[in-house]
């Protein structure tokens, strides 16, 4: 096999990285915690699809993305010791378009009661969290980027999703929170 | 038909991801339950909040000259392959080695992330490196990213580009003999002593080595130009990291376990059909069934590589070809490399090294500062209930032991407390002798404790709006206030962006107000904690009270971020503020950002305790139960110092306690701060002991050439086991006192121990366990339950039967790992 079939030419090359630049990015950062390593990252990751692995990608181009991506990620960040997910405060920064430190502090503390709460869990349980409702992707698909077991991604989707409901409901006045303030 | 709601497969049915027969056993459930219904109606609807939230979370996506590069790239070479070459104009390489085939993408196919240098570095490098790392702003991105902005900095806090520190990574290109380049950087720790000639040979032979590719494809690489993909489904299966490690699926489609083995390339099965193995290399002599077998042992002997089974292979069954071992070395830290474990999160440890035997004759001094913390503990319970392992480095095993409350006597004579020595055999190593040292402090019954001066530093920045911890703080406190009595005073001082005082000093009698005061707060905000304990330090003194208690409490994540938050910085300023008589006690809350290494030595420096509060019952225990342990310290710089004699010991070992170990010579040495014991509080160290004449595994030094191996003095045929020393100082005085027991082993057996000391051995195991230490011999979950479970006494709280729940919570945790 020396020839990698190509589904598409280049048109296909496009509306891929037109579709997975801003997901893979968001996904990256959170594991490199830096935009700058994450950006390089998604781009290595592009070139690889490219070269030589369309065939292999093809019609799972999703999970063949976020697993080759989430490896380079955590090889750079475990290259460089720094295993310093993105902090609530670096989201709130993430949310706000630069009004101002103040002003980012506000919104931040305001919008989306589920995304903080999600924020506190362990990092396995954001993962599986992010991948599945941020980029669609089946339980299948997530036990292949994250190499754990389905059943296993299912134990950790049920018991995310179990503590957010759970400290959505605790304290009472903060049912709701989310939609009303957001 | 009854509903467990822990059950996964109730999201997984929301979520429309059973397969059809458990679908239906579902939905048979859910016709039967109507909470069950409800269950799954509420699952859906957090499903869609959070797809509605995180739809709504912005990218920046790649910088404008990244998107024109990979068009131009598109555009040039209308979908074919790079030329290699060509890359470096719009990939700026960073710190990956790629193999000496790497321009030609074997890298493409994703496994081959040959990077065993990282993951030595990471078993060598000291964590609190991290702290040290300084915030750089990287102007060439940061103007122009969507929705960022000048928030940039944030982003990269603690996290240096390549840019950022040009010294220490310069990165270098060598050529391989194709023409191609190699990067690697040399900045890793990984490659000191590593020349540049030996880098580039391994990197020029590791693919030859590491993969075992099909050999047809093999000959197509070199005329193409275009490598194959590497098929490498065949090492899908052993996994690393948090999970025990699964025969290889080299003879698909045997995959066991479900699921673990997916190719990350989904359509695995054909593709493992269509490889055949390659020849003559080290690896494809093995067959494939004792492949993970020799992975996992290996794995296992490497630090810091995670919790795959150690022992499974003896020595003899190790192979003896280096170059063999070489090949299975990289073949893990490839794994590893690719993501095999899972250890990632915001939270932070100290790396702990556990303390290794010593012979008796080369060091028979152990000297330690007793550590009344119980923080790890709680922080375990709270990884294992929510179904994960904790981080070795998270697992103390003297804050394990010390969270339970031991039946030692009160002290009889003037001793602030009570010492109390005990010898049996060791559980887990029946060949061994398990010396146990408890000490008690007396309790002081409430009416009698002296009055308090406490101010709270409560952290309210953003981070702490979360349920489990600015409510459950608020909660926390309220009951504390609620025991005070009415002499005692109160004062508030909270801190975030900026700090301040919401509560003036209030005595107890105005209960009323303290408890509005705690109400109003709200979270908002950065976290300067520089500054807040610069004021709750200010208050306390301001309000000192002669002989009572003096005592800021701070409650946090410990996530300081803003002001002073080096955590050397935040240490200095503790122990600054320390000298003038107030105590500290450190509340650690919330998880997934827990900053516990810096509590813990906050609280070491502070003369304090730290508490870590997952839920409200842990709240009642620190805060109501052992109030008068957590608030009044009857003795401080507590200090044991051992002498064990050499002719009844050869090697002993301490348990725990490795970031409080002491020079022996500070024992005497006033000025050397240590632990302290609160009133009623219960302190215990473990040691294991090798009795002289036996076997000890310790690495053995020269005979000394000039000195003659010293006399042993005529008490060490008194036949005692060792000398317990203490110091201690009274919470007010500058000077110690001195106590000295020795104490002989009168060869009591397990079963003839007592309770307390048959328990706290079990929680010792389960921290080696847990910890996965390498003298955890062939102790299981199971024997520690067992023993534990023979060791309730009469466990009042019912501390002793959680902790047994929580071994078997995590036993089943290792047996469901895939």
């Amino acid at each position: 096999m020396a020839e990698v079939g190509q589904p598409a030419g280049a048109n296909w090359d496009r509306s891929i990285v037109e579709r997975f630049e801003g997901p893979l990015v968001r996904f990256a950062v959170r594991i490199t915690g830096d935009l700058e390593s994450a950006r390089d990252v998604v781009q290595e990751t592009f070139l690889r699809i490219f070269t030589g692995n369309r065939a292999s990608a093809d019609g799972h181009e999703a999970q063949w993305l976020f697993t080759v991506c989430r490896r380079r990620a955590l090889d750079v960040a475990r290259k460089e010791h720094r295993m310093n997910v993105a902090t609530d405060q670096q989201l709130a920064g993430q949310r706000t378009p630069a009004p101002g430190p103040a002003a980012v502090v506000e919104n931040g503390e305001t919008a989306g009661t589920i995304l903080r709460l999600l924020a506190t869990l362990p990092a396995n349980q954001q993962e599986v969290v992010r991948l599945r409702f941020q980029n669609g992707l089946s339980y299948r698909e997530i036990a292949g980027v994250t190499q754990l077991s389905v059943s296993n991604v299912g134990f950790l989707m049920h018991t995310a999703i179990a503590t957010i409901r759970r400290r959505l409901a605790v304290p009472a006045d903060a049912r709701g929170d989310g939609r009303s303030k957001s | 038909m009854t509903i467990n709601f822990n059950d996964p497969r109730l999201t997984a049915y929301a979520l429309g991801e059973l397969d059809e027969k458990e679908r239906a056993e579902i939905e048979a459930l859910l016709a039967g339950s109507e909470d069950a219904r409800r269950e799954v109606e509420d699952i859906r609807r957090t499903s869609e909040l959070l797809t509605q939230e995180l739809a709504a979370e912005p990218s920046p996506g790649l910088s404008d000259a990244q998107r024109a590069a990979l068009a131009n790239r598109l555009a040039e070479t209308d979908g074919r392959a790079a030329r290699p070459a060509k890359r470096r104009r719009f990939l700026r390489p960073r710190v990956w080695i790629p193999t000496a085939l790497a321009a030609s993408f074997v890298l493409a196919a994703g496994v081959a992330y040959f990077n065993w240098p990282s993951l030595l570095s990471q078993a060598s490098r000291p964590s609190n490196e991290l702290a040290n790392l300084s915030h750089v702003k990287d102007d060439a991105t940061s103007s122009r990213v969507h929705g960022v902005g000048q928030e940039q900095s944030l982003w990269i806090r603690s996290v240096p580009s390549a840019r950022e520190a040009p010294t220490a990574r310069r990165e270098r290109l060598t050529r391989d003999k194709e023409g191609s380049e190699v990067v690697a950087s040399t900045s890793d720790r990984a490659l000191h002593g590593v020349t540049r000639e030996e880098m580039a040979r391994m990197i020029a032979e590791a693919p030859a080595k590491l993969f075992i590719c099909p050999s047809s494809t093999e000959g197509s690489y070199s005329d193409s130009g275009n490598p194959p993909p590497v098929d490498f489904s065949q090492y899908e299966n052993v996994s690393y990291g948090y999970q025990v490690p699964q025969p290889p699926a080299a003879q698909p489609p045997a995959v066991p376990g479900g699921g673990g083995g997916q190719s990350i390339l989904g359509g695995s099965a054909e593709r493992v059909g269509g490889s055949s193995p390659g020849h003559g290399r080290p690896l494809d002599k093995i067959p494939p069934e004792q492949l993970s077998r020799l992975l996992a042992e290996i794995g296992s002997r490497v630090p810091d590589m995670g919790r795959s089974a150690p022992g499974s292979l003896s020595e003899a069954e190790m192979p003896d070809d280096p170059e063999l071992m070489e090949d299975l070395k990289r073949l893990i830290a490839a794994q590893l490399a690719a993501g095999a474990d899972l250890g990632f999160s915001t939270e932070a440890y100290d790396h702990i090294v556990e303390n290794p035997f010593l012979l008796v004759t080369q060091e028979p001094l152990s000297t330690f500062s007793i550590d009344v913390d119980t923080a790890s503990y709680a922080n375990i319970r709270r990884y294992l209930t929510g179904g994960q392992f904790p981080p070795a480095a998270a697992v103390r095993l003297e804050e394990m032991i010390n969270y339970f409350t031991y039946d030692y006597p009160q002290p009889a004579g003037d001793e602030p407390f009570s010492v109390n020595v005990a010898i049996a055999d060791c559980p887990w190593d029946g060949r061994h002798r398990l010396a146990r040292i408890g000490l008690k402090g007396y309790e002081i019954p409430d009416d009698e404790r002296p009055a308090s001066n406490l101010v709270f530093l409560i952290d309210v920045s953003g981070s702490m709006q979360p349920a489990n911890k600015l409510p459950l703080l608020k909660q926390s406190m309220r009951m504390l206030v609620n025991n005070l009595r009415d002499d005692d005073s109160v004062a508030i001082v909270v801190y975030a962006g900026s700090s301040g005082e919401v509560l003036s000093p209030t005595y107890g009698f105005a209960r009323g107000e303290i408890l509005a005061a705690l109400d109003r707060l709200q979270s908002g905000g950065n976290t300067n904690g520089g500054a807040g304990i610069q004021l709750a330090y200010d208050l306390a003194v301001s309000r000192y009270i002669e002989g009572g208690i003096n005592r800021v409490i701070l409650a946090t994540d410990g996530d300081f971020n803003v002001g002073v938050t080096s955590q050397g910085e935040l240490v200095e300023l503790i122990e600054r503020k320390a000298k003038s008589g107030v105590f500290l006690t450190v509340l650690g809350f919330g998880m997934g950002n827990l900053k516990d290494s810096t509590l813990e030595k906050l609280a070491d420096k502070g003369n304090g305790n730290y508490a870590y509060i997952d839920t409200l019952n842990e709240a009642q225990k620190v805060l109501v139960e052992e109030m008068g342990a957590t608030l009044m310290t009857i003795a401080k710089d507590v200090k044991i110092q051992i002498e064990f004699n050499p002719a009844t010991v050869a090697a002993y070992r301490l348990l725990g306690y490795e970031n409080r170990l002491l020079a022996a010579q500070d024992f005497n040495d006033d000025t050397k701060d240590a632990g302290e014991i609160g009133a009623g509080h219960t302190v215990t160290a473990l040691y294991e002991i090798i009795l002289a004449g036996e076997a000890v595994d310790v690495p053995e030094v020269d005979p000394l050439k000039y000195q003659a191996a010293t006399a042993v003095a005529p008490a060490a045929m008194s036949g005692e086991t060792m000398t317990v020393k203490l110091r201690y100082k009274e919470p007010e005085e500058d000077e110690s006192s001195l106590l000295e027991f020795p104490v002989t082993d009168s060869g009591t057996t397990l079963a003839d121990a007592s309770d307390d000391f048959a328990f706290a051995a079990a929680v010792a195991s389960f921290g080696m366990l847990l910890r996965d230490s390498p003298y955890q011999g062939d102790w299981s979950y199971d024997a520690a339950i067992e023993l534990a479970g023979s060791a309730l006494g009469d466990d009042a709280f019912g501390y002793r039967a959680e902790f047994i729940d929580l071994v078997a919570r995590a036993r089943d945790l290792a047996a469901r790992q895939p």
